[in-house]
Order: C-alpha cells, then sequence, then structure tokens
C-alpha cells in the first residue's frame, strides 16, 4: 500500500518522528516513532527506538518496543529486540525477535487482511523470550491456563470478555501426542 | 522520484540528514540537511537550519539556509532567516527577513 511519507534509504533522523499519518522507513532512525497511520519499515530500514502505529510491518531491524493498535507483522527478513504488542501479532518464518511478545486489546479493524506470505499468527498470551523464530499457533487455551505464566499476563488474560477475533490460520487440532500430553496434565 | 516525503501530519523533531531529495508537507524541527534539493510545499513547516543543494520554500521556512545552487521562495512561501546561496529568487507575493549572501 501507498504511504503518505517515506523516509528514504540514504536518510538518517536522529529525533523522534509522529504524526497524523502513515510512514515508511526505508532509511534510519535514531529516536521514537508514534503515528497513527500504518508504519512499515523496509528490508534497509533501522529503527533504534520504539515504533507504534495502527498496522505495523517490520522488514527491516527494529531495537525497541513495537506496539501497534491493529496488528504487527514481523517479515521473514525482519529483526525486533524489543517486546511486541497488538492485537493481532504476526510472525512470519524466519525473523529474529527476541523480547516479551503479547496479543491484548481487540484489533481496531475486523476485516481479516491476506497477507503476502500466510506467517504464523502467534495465539499465545505470554511466551518466554523466544529463542526459537517462528513461534506456531499454540493448539489449545486449555493448555495454557494449566501453565502458570511468568510474565504478568492477568491483565491480558482477563480484559477481554468476548471471543478472541477469528484467526487468519485456524488453530490445527492437537495430534495425538499433543492430546495425551493435555490429557496427562 | 527517489527522495523523501515528510507527508502532511508528519512532525519530525531532530537531525534529518540524507544524500537524496526531500520533500516537506508536514513539519521539521531541528536541521535539515542533505546534498540534493530540498522542497518545501505550501503546507510545509520547517523550523530549521537548511542546508541543500537547491531549496525551494513554498510554505514556512523560519532557519537559516545555506544552498550549493539555489534558493527560490515561490508566492505565498515564508522564509525568516539568512540565506547563503549563489542564486536567489523571491517571487511576487513571498515573504522573506534576513540576510542574503550570494559569495559575491
Amino acid at each position: 500500500m501507498a504511504y503518505a511519507s517515506v523516509i528514504a534509504g540514504s536518510a538518517v533522523i536522529r529525533g523522534n518522528v509522529r504524526g497524523d499519518t502513515s510512514l515508511e522507513v526505508l532509511g534510519r532512525v535514531e529516536g521514537d516513532i508514534a503515528v497513527n497511520g500504518d508504519v512499515a519499515i523496509g528490508p534497509d530500514g533501522v529503527v533504534l527506538g520504539s515504533v507504534s502505529g495502527a498496522r505495523v510491518i517490520v522488514a527491516g531491524s527494529v531495537e525497541g518496543d513495537v506496539t501497534a493498535t491493529d496488528a504487527v507483522v514481523v517479515e521473514d527478513a525482519g529483526r525486533v529486540v524489543g517486546d511486541l504488542s497488538a492485537p493481532r501479532i504476526g510472525v512470519s518464518e524466519g525473523a529474529h525477535i527476541q523480547g516479551n511478545v503479547r496479543t491484548s486489546g481487540t484489533p481496531s479493524t475486523s476485516a481479516v487482511r491476506p497477507a503476502a506470505r500466510a506467517p504464523a499468527e502467534v495465539r499465545s498470551v505470554a511466551s518466554a523470550p523466544a529463542e526459537r523464530p517462528a513461534p506456531r499457533p499454540m493448539p489449545a487455551p486449555v493448555a495454557l491456563a494449566a501453565v502458570p505464566s511468568p510474565t504478568s499476563a492477568p491483565k491480558s488474560s482477563a480484559a477481554p470478555k468476548k471471543a478472541p477475533p477469528p484467526p487468519v490460520i485456524p488453530a490445527p487440532r492437537p495430534g495425538v501426542r499433543a492430546r495425551k500430553k493435555l490429557a496427562r496434565r | 522520484m527517489a527522495g523523501s516525503v515528510v507527508g502532511a501530519g508528519l512532525i519530525i523533531e531532530g537531525e534529518f540528514t540524507s544524500d537524496e531529495a526531500v520533500r516537506v508537507d508536514g513539519t521539521v524541527k531541528g536541521t535539515l540537511s542533505t546534498s540534493e534539493a530540498v522542497s518545501i510545499g505550501a503546507d510545509g513547516v520547517v523550523e530549521a537550519d537548511v542546508q541543500a543543494l537547491s531549496i525551494s520554500v513554498a510554505g514556512q521556512l523560519t532557519g537559516n539556509v545555506t544552498a550549493s545552487s539555489r534558493v527560490d521562495i515561490q508566492a505565498g512561501g515564508r522564509l525568516v532567516g539568512d540565506v547563503k546561496a549563489n542564486r536567489l529568487t523571491i517571487a511576487d507575493g513571498a515573504s522573506f527577513r534576513g540576510n542574503v549572501d550570494m559569495d559575491v
């Protein structure tokens, strides 16, 4: 999609970027980005600071927290060292993420957008710091409830009274071994 | 056209350096430096010292301006600050306050 603002490949901004517009970062931003519109970090884009927007797509490098009111999508070339927090989070296979991943709140748009590459949706409320690049969709909320979540997730788990938004990829029914494991717990 | 676009509604506060053209329809505060052209649209507000190859002001620029080639203040444009450039045009209807040094 077209973004109203572009920070070109050779541009370097040492300072903050904010506003009521959409933004594509192809260059380098040493500071925070906080806009109301969509944000795309291009493959050569580098952000040393937090990023917040409506729908944030990271195909480059972000060292800072990424927050969105709609969705955060980390593409396979993306690298995020920081927390991801949005109602919907997608992490493509091959992406590097290091930080807490937390889905919370309700998305601002209910329309399910088709992704260019279908990213695996992270259904877990809270996960341990991800050593593995692509978290698979968790089998069932039942399994999570049995495991005491290490990070402070009571807010997220208590808040949504309504059913979570329909996933892009429906969670697969656990296989025989997984079901046995659940039965054993 | 390759280059950065600071769209309407975007506010950049800090140092902005680039090797490509910059078009400002939003707000830039701090410093702006590029080796290509800077073009400030009618809605653009720049409160920064600007250094560029050429600078065209159709909006507001408050700050000192250094251009390697030319500075043009369009009608409706407003520049408050010193100008250092070899070529300068101030259109009828433009506003300008500052010193001019054309390296004569």
